[in-house]
């Protein structure tokens, strides 16, 4: 099995194709473990759980962003492919790499954010826009003296949004975030959307009205390539869908 | 140079929360971390978080001091009584505090935190968010720490504590974005560097869990305690060691070997796959070495008998991971399990405070060894520790930094020398051992001669071919020369701390000739209270380990047997 990776070196970036015997259960972040560890220590690549629960390892893979470490190598040659997700078509994934997709995996750093090395890209805008949506639980009243109580039908709605790992992969799958590098992107937004529709919460409303703007809720084109790569179900493209026609109905549209 | 009053190395849920502390109280603060902090390995943990609120039905009675028995009894004896206590007595306020923080913790039908049976709980008192606590709790602290005066240096590994007449004053870390070598002062440095689970070729834990603040500790002529404690977990996924949840046993799952004998009636007939995690795990790892495995690798643990509903409503998780990573669906046929190591009881020898016997240097979460755990950790109680003691480890640094004038630079200055000068022979270097292969022996020799079962002879030859593999790590090359995010780099001075630690972990195994929780001699299977009612004390001097004894201290529950 072939293994066809972007290296970066600026204006001389380039592929190299790596062969190595794929294992039972291989994982493309098991590859790119074993080309590092025995064919060319130089390959850089962002990695920690292995489990697909710490958000490290976002990248394009076979022009989808996927986590490495979720992706079995030997579900992503032809005639095995199984999760076959068909993305709404971006400038980014249409740059033309050939590659021979019987016994080959393509493997490109997740898009919209600067490359720092190979398939190592720069957060620093994802977590940027994060921080604008202000992140921090913001409760009604004083601190009762024991927990706030929750009825638990509110919770599979709210669980939905609680179980996204920030990994990326939205921010590089969605069309919007390519061409217009403001827009505060759908796992920012599906944040944002989480503390609206905690019960606890103190005022709703005034979440919403945080990405009010044509950067935040407005922007989004629904093409819903962000809910088809989320390897954790959270659908952004909903809670945007949802916030948008609240706002409508209070007559809040900027 | 950096200038701080407070570092806090480690930005998991023990570092963020001690973060909380240090920069409320206006001390100027930084947060130090190899992978940028929602990274940390804390983000996988599963299961859950105890602490006695009483919630469950039949549990009204639920006390801390229950809590504090259940884990003094499953710690065998061996864990501190009065830290036990603190941490214990301070679960519940921990446990309400993460939830007005925002935690989305599971909830009862009266809305009250749900809290479900674990291992070793004479109580149901795990508290969870689904089968994501970690991933809740971890995202939800870092939250609180948005629009709080704190510096992060994302990505920056620690690579030495500057020891300056006696007093740890500050460290030196490598920017592993761009290469450039940082030195810090501080007035108070913690160390929430997580555990040395990387040091075993299978483990359940992140490959970042290297054991580095152990390894800076030592070196800094901090003693490590009780290294030899390292729990195994029955059930990993054979290929990728992910953990499978406990609870997979627990609604019901059945173990077979390769004769599809249910072998645990011939070790346990009465609790059977329900028995304490240590002895389960050496009855998976007894079957496979006396040739009744698969593939001599492994067991099955089948759930085909659940049925496909009661899979998907109470283990969707455990699909899901069985699916992705070992191709296998659980509904229709079983999963290859082996024991694998899990978690770390040991580790920097530090006090009720969360101070080492270095002033200026603090240690808590799995990095440290205040001794909560003993012999052998409960589950639900790692989460607690890292919230409780992160926060004292915080109070305890903020005391400990008033009327401390700023350290002096020159220290840091050579010792910014002595680092460069490290880094540079091993990115010189142009002939000599492959580092990947180093590292992969050193991980089998510390699963095969002090894994699940420990023999004198086997350990003995164990610490021999360590001594090789010190030799080989002299030699060790990589052929990436770069500065830019260099990994190889990084995985070389990890190499080096773990190499170094995994002398105490030998050495505190071989000198302990008796049987305690984790810890199993085969030719010592009893436990001696009369020798080894102790807490090993490992020292690094003069490039040797030295090993030594200190108390236990008792408390209200007096020493047994460990009868379940
Ligand atoms: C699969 C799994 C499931 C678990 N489930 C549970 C559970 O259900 N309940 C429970 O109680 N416990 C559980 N545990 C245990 C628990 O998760 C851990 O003990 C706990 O999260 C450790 O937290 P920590 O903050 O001490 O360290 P970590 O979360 O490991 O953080 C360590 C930090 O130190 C940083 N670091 C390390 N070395 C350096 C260096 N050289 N320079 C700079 N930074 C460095 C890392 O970047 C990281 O930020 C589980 C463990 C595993 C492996
Ligand atoms: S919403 Fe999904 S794809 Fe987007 S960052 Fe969160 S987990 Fe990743
Ligand atoms: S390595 Fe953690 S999500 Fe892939």
């Amino acid at each position: 099995m072939k293994f066809k990776i972007f290296r970066y070196a600026g204006e001389q970036s380039r592929y190299d194709t790596f062969e190595i015997e794929p294992e039972a259960g291989m994982t493309v972040l098991d590859a790119l473990l074993h080309i590092q560890a025995r064919l060319d220590d130089s390959l850089a690549f962002r990695y920690s759980c292995r489990g697909a629960i710490c958000g490290s390892c976002a990248m394009l893979i076979n022009k989808v962003p996927r986590l490495a470490c979720r992706s079995q190598v030997s579900e992503l040659v032809e005639g095995k492919v199984k999760d076959k997700v068909t993305l709404k078509p971006y400038a980014a994934i249409e740059i033309k790499e050939p590659w021979n997709k019987e016994d080959e995996v393509l493997v490109e750093p997740l898009p919209h954010l600067p490359v720092i090395k190979d398939l190592v890209v720069d957060q620093d805008k994802f977590f940027e826009y994060y921080r604008v949506v202000e992140p921090k639980f913001k409760p009604g009243d004083e601190h009762p003296e024991k927990e706030r109580r929750m009825d638990p039908a509110d919770m599979a709605e709210l669980e939905k949004y609680t179980n996204c790992i920030l990994c990326a992969a939205c921010f590089g799958a969605c069309p919007v975030d390519g061409e217009k590098p403001e827009y505060l992107g759908p796992a920012a937004l599906a944040k944002l959307y989480r503390f609206y529709i905690d019960p606890r919460e103190k005022d709703h409303e005034s979440r919403l009205l945080q990405a009010n703007m044509e950067s935040g809720w407005w922007a989004c084109q629904f093409h819903g390539n962000c809910k088809q790569v989320c390897p954790k179900d959270v659908p952004p493209i909903l809670a945007i869908g949802k916030a948008r026609q609240k706002l409508q109905e209070i007559g809040e549209t900027p | 140079m950096h200038q701080y009053d407070i570092i806090i190395i480690g930005g998991g849920l023990t570092g963020l929360r001690a973060a909380i502390e240090a920069s409320e109280s206006g001390n100027n603060t930084a947060v130090i971390s190899k992978v940028h902090p929602l990274r940390s390995h804390s983000v996988a943990a599963q299961g859950g978080i105890n602490a006695a609120l009483g919630n469950a039905p039949g549990a009204e009675d639920d006390s801390w001091k229950d809590h504090a028995f259940d884990t003094v009894k499953g710690s065998d004896y061996l864990a501190d009584q009065d830290t036990v206590d603190v941490m214990c007595r301070e679960a519940p306020s921990a446990v309400i505090e993460l939830e007005h923080m925002g935690v989305v913790f599971s909830r009862f039908e009266d809305g009250r935190i749900a809290q479900r049976p674990f291992g070793g709980a004479f109580f149901p008192r795990t508290c969870y968010a689904a089968d994501r606590t970690g991933r809740n709790l971890l995202h939800t602290l870092y939250e609180q720490l948005t629009d709080m005066d704190i510096t992060f240096f994302d990505e920056y590994y620690v690579t030495s504590l500057i020891r300056d007449k006696g007093r740890i004053t500050g460290c030196t870390a490598l920017n592993i974005v761009d290469g450039s070598l940082h030195g810090f002062t501080a007035k108070a440095t913690l160390l929430a560097t997580g555990g040395y689970g990387s040091l075993f070729a299978r483990s359940t834990n992140a490959p970042i869990n290297t054991g580095d603040g152990a390894a800076l500790a030592f070196r800094a002529g901090v003693p490590l305690k009780d290294m030899e404690f390292v729990q195994f977990h029955p059930t990993t996924l054979y290929g990728s060691n992910i953990l499978i949840t406990e609870g997979a046993r627990g609604e019901g799952g059945y173990l077979f070997n390769n004769k599809h004998e249910r072998f645990m009636k011939e070790y346990v007939p009465k609790a059977m796959e329900l028995s304490p995690r240590d002895i389960v795990a050496r009855a998976i790892q007894r079957e496979v070495d006396e040739g009744r495995g698969f593939e001599d690798q492994f067991v099955h643990l089948d759930l085909t008998h659940l049925g496909a509903e009661k899979i998907n409503e109470r283990l969707p998780g455990i699909r899901s991971i069985a699916m992705d990573f070992a191709v296998v669906d659980p509904i229709k046929s079983p999963i290859p399990v082996q024991p694998g190591q899990h978690y770390s009881m040991g580790g920097v020898a530090s006090s009720i405070d969360c101070s080492t016997p270095v002033p200026g240097l603090y240690a808590a979460g799995e990095c440290a060894c205040i001794s909560v755990h003993g012999a052998n950790r409960l589950g639900g109680n790692s989460l607690l520790e890292t919230v409780v003691f992160g926060k004292i480890a915080g109070e305890s640094m903020v005391k400990g930094v008033k009327n401390i004038s700023a350290p002096s630079i020159d220290p840091v200055k050579s010792a910014l020398k002595a680092e460069l000068a490290r880094i540079d022979s091993i990115l010189t270097r142009d002939k000599g051992e492959n580092m990947a292969s180093v590292k992969e022996d050193l991980k089998n020799v510390m699963f095969d001669h002090f894994g699940v079962f420990r023999e004198e002879d086997k350990m003995k030859a164990g610490i021999k071919q360590l001594e090789k593999l010190n030799e080989r790590l002299s030699r060790v090359v990589i052929n990436d020369g770069g500065r830019l995010f260099n990994q190889s780099l990084i995985y070389t001075l990890e190499l080096q701390g773990m190499l170094l630690i995994s002398n105490a972990v030998a050495q505190g195994s071989l000198s302990r000739q008796e049987s305690r929780g984790s810890h199993f001699r085969e030719d010592y299977p009893k436990r001696d209270d009369e020798k080894f009612l102790k807490h090993t004390l490992a020292y690094y001097h003069d490039n040797k380990t030295v090993i030594e004894y200190s108390d236990v201290t008792l408390g209200r529950y007096p020493v047994k047997e460990r009868v379940y």
